[in-house]
């Protein structure tokens, strides 16, 4: 096996056996205000949010986190308190769904369309019909522009 | 500055001011927009380039007019004249130099007046300079014409810059401080520069479309102005997420803020463009997705500022709910209707010449490279907009946040990234299986060997991991690519510093792009590492200290002191690491007198492998302070990224313009080739080494266009 194989194969069955390691609980409050809109600053996450009340609130999820709060129990307690619309993540069932296939479907329809187009393209690419001989001046051409790059100097404009 | 103070209501422009010159100046403005539209149509339909020409002047005496009338708000700023309301609104007595000029943008009347003022600047430029038929010319003067039409009608209606008030303050409300900062001197412009300098391809482009000079011409003559756009939108959105990162205090540079996403969807658009084009060149295929692509780059860029302006969404960049966004949506559907329906009376003609001869070619991966950055703009705009469309469909709002947009767009984005690595290595036409692998063996390896290291050195999360393994694959590719220009000029004698100089000034275009690529790589590599963030906040006391990612920061002093703007509040926090001293940080929590607001000032001390950025969120001067701290790896190498993209765009813009023909098959309507284009055939290497010939530079024969 070759060293390229053998890298590969090592760097696969790390990627499918890698998963996430255990958190601290600051690390888990800062990744549920980054899963939350902010109630105090439009537009923005918790974790983003610069006001005074984002950073009560943020202070209050670490609280709960140090007691044990699973990170379910602190969402169904926010979503009771603020809203449904303070979640970041559109939920997986009813209209929420909707904003999570779109894209896939779109993205996948596109990608389908593209292929089939190219793959039917390339089988009714036809060999063409003989193109004309080459004039003397562009045979010239030829040998000189390849003795040039046969020698390693400057054969002169290059298309991109 | 001469005023009166009158009764109720709106006054009467004075003309003793410069800034009651401004309004009859964007008037004066409109109508020779107006006539130029009129002149340039005329021109075109006739095919008489003296019309067009004169209809070019009227643009360029426009253009001339919305100077003035700029020159007139910014005169007004710093004379203090807050009689007009835009500049009691955004300005104040003790705002000093640059933010008396910056405040000219912002708010939207002046945003506007900005965008006008790029516009007429660059329309006007390009059509003088432009070498292209006098038709061409004539419709895109008409296009770019209409397009000046609607946005100074909005400037003279509904978005007046020089709107007077009734009873003028003594002073203006001053400028958002969070807009008071360098970033804010280049970031607007540049972006404005960005979607403004799309209306030029995209006038050249309806203009092939309704002249049916579909060639390719286009966007060859405007090749330049296209990339000089997408170059400043490019390091406007970075220069924005500088701004953000320094600016905003929570240790992010990306919040997927639905004006940052406004400003991200022409950008992917029309790098697909800048890609794409290269087929039509070379092989006269992809017509209508070209076509398309500008089109829907023009729309993206407008829509970002309907999004903007019409207050439809929530950001903290929103600027106001005014009532231009009714003006917005019917001229965009306009657009998008008209540009869809030109390009369906066209399809016969935007018919691909040449078609794939294999899936396992650089053409399928260009069409590849098309479906994905259109995957991540869809995305983007989906995620965007979903939350008024249910809102509009269900009366319930949803969210649709970051962590959305992370989980959808992060595989597009590695895609797009990893054929960034296949491209080069892909020969046109048509390559094998056996070939592909034995050109990729090296950058599969690099890659796998930078998973496999990462891994053994405790990195476990597999996108992460992806992330950075692709990246060393493409990174390799790229520089594969340097080295094997080189070897020619190095076999006669160079070193490799002069033969990697000679390789790159030969072949801009080429070399040029992988230098941009090699910059998106590093920017790619600077996210991955937010892997390894790490944020801690803590209440201290003086003397007490916080520990964050094997840093200890120590409350040693603070300060507070005013100036004519605000109070400063500033901690000095001594930075320790394996208790050795490595600096000090001196963020600041400052209240600004004119607007009263509190507002952050970050501090951040940066290595190449990680920033140590720290923001004072609470600030008592007589007891303890509130200090949120972050430990961000390797985001040192998204700003670095962004300079080397920069040095490869300069690559670019030096670069030559003139195209050479595709080495096509013969056309199937069979009518026979020149020579020169049917005669030579590919060298058969791996890469691209094609031998072509460049097409003198020089007019169309059929052009009957005035001397420039």
């Amino acid at each position: 096996m070759t060293v390229a194989r053998g890298a590969a194969v090592v760097a696969f069955l790390v990627l499918v056996g890698a998963g996430p390691a255990g958190a601290a609980p600051d690390d888990v409050a800062n990744d549920i205000s980054s899963e939350i809109m902010s109630p105090f600053c439009d537009g923005v996450t918790l974790h983003e949010c610069p006001s005074a009340e984002a950073l009560s609130l943020r202070a209050r999820i670490e609280q709960w986190v140090r007691r044990g709060w699973t990170r379910d129990r602190i969402m169904n307690r926010l979503e009771q308190q603020y809203g449904a619309s303070i979640r970041a993540l559109p939920p997986r069932s009813g209209t929420g769904l909707v904003a999570w296939v779109g894209p896939v479907i779109a993205v996948g329809t596109g990608a389908l369309l593209a292929w089939t187009r190219a793959r039917r393209w390339s089988r009714r690419s036809s060999p063409g019909r003989p193109a004309p001989a080459a004039t003397e001046g562009e045979r010239r051409r030829l040998e000189r522009e390849l003795a040039a790059l046969r020698a390693g100097s400057d054969p002169g404009p290059r298309a991109p | 500055m001469p005023f009166e103070v009158q009764g109720q209501g709106l006054t009467p422009l004075p003309l003793g001011s410069i800034g009651g010159l401004g309004r009859p100046s964007l008037i004066a403005a409109l109508f020779f927009a107006v006539a130029a539209v009129g002149l340039c149509v005329g021109g075109a339909r006739r095919r008489r380039g003296d019309i067009a020409e004169a209809g070019v002047r009227a643009l360029t005496a426009m253009a001339a007019l919305v100077a003035f009338a700029t020159f007139c708000l910014v005169t007004a700023f710093f004379a203090h004249d807050f009689s007009l309301a835009y500049v009691a609104g955004y300005s104040s007595r003790s705002l000093g130099f640059p933010y008396v000029l910056t405040a000219l943008w912002g708010g939207m009347e002046g945003s506007l007046l900005l965008w006008m003022f790029l516009l007429g600047g660059l329309a006007s430029a390009a059509l003088r300079r432009t070498k292209a038929a006098s038709v061409l010319i004539g419709w895109a003067g008409a296009t770019l014409g209409a397009i000046s039409v609607f946005f100074l009608t909005l400037l003279v209606i509904p978005a007046d810059p020089f709107r007077r008030l009734a009873d003028v303050p003594i002073d203006g409300q001053g400028l958002n401080p969070l807009l008071q900062s360098p970033g804010m001197v280049v970031h607007p412009p540049l972006l404005y520069t960005g979607f403004v300098g799309f209306s030029i391809p995209f006038a050249f482009g309806i203009a092939a479309l309704i002249s049916g000079r579909l060639d390719g011409t286009w966007f060859t003559t405007t090749r330049r102005w296209t990339l000089f756009a997408w170059s400043a939108l490019s390091i406007g959105v970075v220069l924005g997420g500088a701004w953000a990162y320094t600016e905003l205090g929570w240790g992010g540079y990306w919040a997927w803020d639905p004006v940052e996403n406004a400003s991200f969807m022409p950008w992917l658009t029309a790098t697909a463009f800048l890609h794409s084009v290269v087929i039509q060149e070379k092989r006269r295929m992809l017509k209508v997705w070209n076509i398309g692509l500008i089109l829907l780059t023009y729309v993206l860029a407008v829509f970002g500022t309907f999004l903007t302006r019409s207050g439809i969404l929530s950001s903290i960049h929103t600027f106001s709910e005014g009532a231009t966004g009714r003006w917005f949506l019917p001229y965009l559907g306009v657009t998008l209707v008209a540009g869809l329906a030109l390009i369906g009376l066209r399809l016969d003609a935007l018919r691909s010449e040449n078609r794939f001869d294999s899936l396992l070619s650089r053409e399928s991966a260009f069409l590849a490279n098309n479906v994905l950055f259109l995957a991540a703009a869809f995305t983007v705009l989906w995620g965007t907009v979903y939350p008024i469309l249910n809102e509009a469909l269900t009366g319930v709002r949803l969210a649709v946040g970051p962590p959305f947009f992370n989980r959808v767009f992060t595989p597009i984005g590695l895609a797009i990234v990893a054929l960034t690595g296949i491209g080069p290595l892909v020969s046109w036409r048509r390559m094998s299986a056996a070939s592909l692998v034995r050109v990729s063996r090296l950058p599969v390896a690099a890659g796998a060997a930078t998973i496999a290291l990462l891994a053994i050195g405790g990195v476990t999360s597999a996108g992460t991991l992806l992330a950075f393994g692709l990246c060393a694959f493409t990174a390799t590719a790229i520089g594969g690519e340097f080295v094997r220009g080189s070897k020619s000029y190095r076999r006669g004698g160079l070193g490799w510093a002069p033969a990697l100089r000679a390789t790159l000034l030969r072949n801009r275009r080429r070399y040029g792009g992988y230098v941009v690529h090699l910059g998106i790589v590093l920017i790619v590599i600077g996210f991955a590492g937010g892997y390894g963030k790490v944020e801690r906040s803590a209440e201290l006391a003086r003397g007490q200290s916080l520990a964050v990612g094997g840093y200890e920061l120590s409350y040693a002093d603070s300060r507070t002191y005013q100036t004519d703007e605000k109070q400063i509040n500033e901690v000095t926090l001594a930075v320790t690491r394996g208790g050795k001293g490595v600096g000090t940080l001196r963020p600041q929590r400052n209240f600004h007198l004119a607007q009263r607001q509190t507002q952050s000032e970050v501090s951040i001390r940066t290595t190449p492998v990680e920033d140590l950025y720290v923001v004072l969120t609470s600030f008592d001067p007589d007891g303890a302070v509130v200090v949120r701290a972050f430990v961000n790896p390797l985001t040192g190498w998204i700003w670095a990224g962004a300079a080397v993209m920069l040095a490869g765009m300069s690559v670019l813009l030096t670069g030559g313009t003139a195209p050479a023909p595709a080495l096509a098959a013969p056309r199937r309507t069979g009518v026979p080739r020149p020579a020169l284009e049917t005669g030579v055939s590919s060298v058969p290497v791996s890469g691209d080494i094609a031998l072509t010939a460049r097409r003198a530079p020089g007019r169309p024969p059929d052009d009957r266009g005035p001397a420039r």
